[in-house]
């Protein structure tokens, strides 16, 4: 290997990179404008659910349980419905996501001291969305239903309700929230979005980079040139790196002052694993460039292989845990899963090496591979 | 009147051309035309089998200091699908641990003389810490917790005030049935499989387009087309119309030979339908990506002007994360993309059997989307050349 050869290939590729102002500044633009459109707007906060009543006892009870609902500030009141099927098609229209069905004789039932059914459906369209919010619902229903026995034995026994109350919650749940104490979704959705930024633009740009020259020709002259395939390799990816490199560092920016996310951890092991990450995905676009012939076909190989299991199969928005056992197994196939609890560790929960070495390392056999790969499938003699 | 007529018989005559060129280039590429097929059907499959998005047995360690029949009782609630209890932590210092490698998501510490207190009627607290660092799932863990304490104690409580067992169903409590409608069974691999297959289609009618034009721009095969007697109509058009046609035909493909016979995806509404509005669908995004296609030079800046085109269109487009929680900027931002109206429309037909005129806002909006952007688009072709 000759290093002065590697510079020079990687200077021509710079100077090609940086001559074309579209793309040199769209290398940095993207991850940064990506960064600012999904922290606002990946939230998974569940807030202002609109929501409906159909009320057929119209009592002071059935009331006063559907303002338990009307001045949470999880759900948006959007009108009383007549009967169940014009609340149908409001749920199917999508105006209302939760509508809550109050029987005749509620208020009647209750006042007897008689427990009472009623029903609640609940738009299923977004399953997590409905999780969340059938988790309100039963939160708020528990509260009424507690308040409403404790009126009872009150009467009962002839205590007073609140002293009733006290005694019916003997047990209390004490929460102490940890890394994240204010439960902001941002600061769980920050991190990872440095993940998947940096899994979607490095594959893109080297994948791009050396399929271009297949396409145009001008690899012949590197065929025909006493440079060797690893020297190539390294010198045409190492302007990629360098470009990665610098958006690590603005997106930690943009995490940190953007978004607030304290950064707990050790920002020299945070930069290390990172690279490590960014030659993985790097090595992707690599390997793709090298399998296809086409710049047409690496940029859908890349952003079909990259883009989707970036989000779906991450820990970005469904946790490892609920996937499945084929969406597991490709998540273990991809380096973003062992990524996320790397930054994740880095930001929120401050740990370094000690807890983090094993994804680290897992994150650098697969570079290796990677790397190995497409070196190995580089032909300097193409079949053609 | 024959003039016109022999107008319209060169113009199809052009078209069948172009059409037949772009569809022979496109099978051309074996690697692309192996990889549509798969994102059409194994990546499908794999979205659709693999995706649940609920909350299943959150890794829970306890610290049971009481070792009483009650703080048994107690935490042999915390069951699946909510919690599944890993193990026992013997001190703090190995449950932080626990915590800090993420080998556990919840630490549970029942303290001394929970069973002698609930006897009595003393309050006593139980204590949980909770891994927030994913913000949903942390709360789901607590609002299930904070269910099944309350429960606990509201039984015991009564049991003790000698009013529970079977007197309980003498107490005004309410029972609130929750009914997931759609779903009936949250089957999220519906969900999943059909927004997958909008998600591939998007990505495919965004780049095949806007890859095919640039293509012809970078070898300086679009000089020719140009000097030919093509309008620029007649030059975009047979793109478009190509790739339109083998996204659908992937469309189809995912629809019949995985979601329906693997997934049962009940087809309420019309086929036909559906078909008409993806092929209007696909017409629309391919004008965004033929956009990109005219500001860029090479396929290297095509590719990253897609991305900041597809990336936001598909993750901000309701599928993945409610669009209720979305700033007031971005949801009006999002009015522009396609995909919003598209996933509203596909659901429609697909799942709740929605017709035509339910559906007209939905559909009006995403066409005048695609005729502006197709009259843009034509303009700014024509005027590169002039």
């Amino acid at each position: 290997m000759n290093f002065k050869r590697v510079a020079a290939i990687a200077y021509k590729e710079w100077r090609e990179i940086v001559r074309d102002r579209l793309f040199f500044s769209l290398a940095f633009v993207v991850p940064a404008l990506l960064m600012v459109l999904f922290g606002y707007g990946l939230s998974l906060d569940v807030e202002n659910i609109p929501f409906a009543v159909v009320d057929h006892d119209k009592s002071a009870q059935s009331r006063e349980y559907a303002y338990r609902f009307i001045g949470s500030r999880y759900f948006r009141f959007e009108g009383y419905a007549i009967n169940e099927t014009q609340a149908a098609r409001l749920i199917e229209d999508g105006r209302v996501r939760v509508v809550l069905v109050l029987p005749p004789r509620f208020g009647r039932d209750l006042a007897a001291g008689q427990p009472v059914t009623m029903q609640t459906l609940v738009d299923g369209t977004f399953p997590s969305r409905a999780m969340t919010t059938k988790g309100y619902v039963t939160a708020i229903n528990a509260a009424f239903s507690l308040g409403s026995i404790a009126q009872a034995v009150s009467q009962v026994t002839g205590l007073g309700r609140d002293a009733v109350l006290a005694q019916l919650t003997p047990v209390r749940l004490e929460t102490r929230y940890l890394y994240n104490q204010s439960v902001a979704s941002i600061w769980s959705l920050a991190p990872k979005l440095i993940m998947v930024i940096l899994m979607l633009s490095p594959p893109f740009l080297t994948a791009l980079g050396v399929v271009r020259e297949k396409e145009n020709g001008s690899i012949f002259n590197i065929y025909a040139s006493s440079v060797s395939r690893g020297e190539f390799l390294l010198g045409k990816l190492a302007p990629y790196v360098a470009i990665s490199t610098a958006n690590i560092l603005v997106l930690w920016t943009l995490a940190t002052m953007l978004y607030r996310v304290p950064f707990k951890g050790d920002f020299g092991f945070f930069l290390g694993a990172t690279l490590v990450y960014v030659l993985c995905t790097t090595g992707i676009g690599l390997l793709v460039s090298v399998l296809v012939r086409t710049q047409v076909a690496a940029m859908i190989v890349t952003m079909i292989v990259t883009m989707i299991p970036a989000v779906l199969y991450s820990g970005l928005i469904i946790p490892i845990v609920s996937l499945g056992s084929g969406a597991r197994a490709m998540a273990h196939l991809m380096p973003a899963m062992y990524y996320t609890d790397i930054v994740v560790g880095c930001f929120l929960k401050g740990v370094g090496w000690a807890a983090l070495w094993r994804p680290v390392a897992i994150l650098a056999a697969y570079a290796t591979v990677l790397y190995t790969a497409g070196y190995l499938l580089f032909s300097k003699r193409p079949r053609t | 009147m024959n003039d016109t007529r022999l107008w319209w018989m060169l113009a199809l005559r052009r078209f069948s051309v172009m059409l037949s060129k772009e569809l022979k280039q496109l099978s051309r590429d074996r690697v692309l035309l192996l990889f549509i097929l798969y994102a059409f059907t194994v990546d499908i499959f794999l979205a659709a089998s693999g995706v649940t998005l609920s909350l299943n047995n959150a890794a829970t360690l306890v610290q049971d200091a009481d070792r009483t029949a009650a703080s048994r009782e107690l935490l042999g609630r915390f069951r699946e699908p909510y919690f599944r209890i890993t193990g026992e932590a013997l001190h703090d210092r190995a449950a932080l641990a626990a915590l800090d490698r993420g080998d556990a998501m919840v630490v549970l510490s029942v303290p001394d003389g929970l069973g002698r207190k609930l006897e009595t009627g003393e309050p006593v607290q139980v204590a949980m810490q909770v891994d927030t660092t994913n913000s949903v799932l942390g709360f789901l863990a607590t609002s299930h917790a904070q269910e099944i304490i309350t429960r606990f104690g509201l039984e015991s409580a009564l049991a003790r005030m000698g009013l529970g067992g079977g007197a309980s169903a003498n107490l005004p409590a309410v029972e609130n049935e929750v009914r997931v409608w759609f779903n009936p069974n949250q089957e999220d691999s519906w969900f999943m499989g059909i927004s997958e297959m909008l998600n591939i289609a998007t990505v495919f009618a965004v780049l095949l387009p806007a890859a095919a034009m640039v293509r012809e721009k970078e070898r300086g095969t679009v000089e020719q087309l140009v000097v030919s007697p093509l309008t620029p109509f007649g030059i975009l058009f047979p793109k478009v119309v190509s790739m339109t046609g083998v996204i659908l035909v992937g469309v189809a493909i995912s629809l019949f030979v995985v979601l329906i016979p693997l997934f049962s995806i009940p087809v309420k509404g019309s086929l036909g339908l559906f078909f008409l509005v993806s092929a209007l669908y696909v017409f629309t995004t391919a004008g965004l990506g033929l956009f990109a296609a005219t500001i860029a030079h090479n396929l290297a800046q095509a590719g990253m002007l897609s991305i900041l085109i597809i990336a936001p269109m598909l993750f901000l487009s309701g599928a993945w994360t409610p669009p209720e929680a979305m700033p007031e900027w971005l949801r009006g931002l999002m009015l522009v993309s396609p995909l919003h109206y598209y996933l509203d429309i596909a659901f429609g037909v697909l799942l709740k059997g929605q017709g035509f005129a339910e559906l007209l806002p939905s559909i009006a909006g995403m066409t005048s989307i695609g005729l502006l952007v197709f009259g843009g688009g034509l303009v700014l072709f024509r005027r590169q050349f002039d």
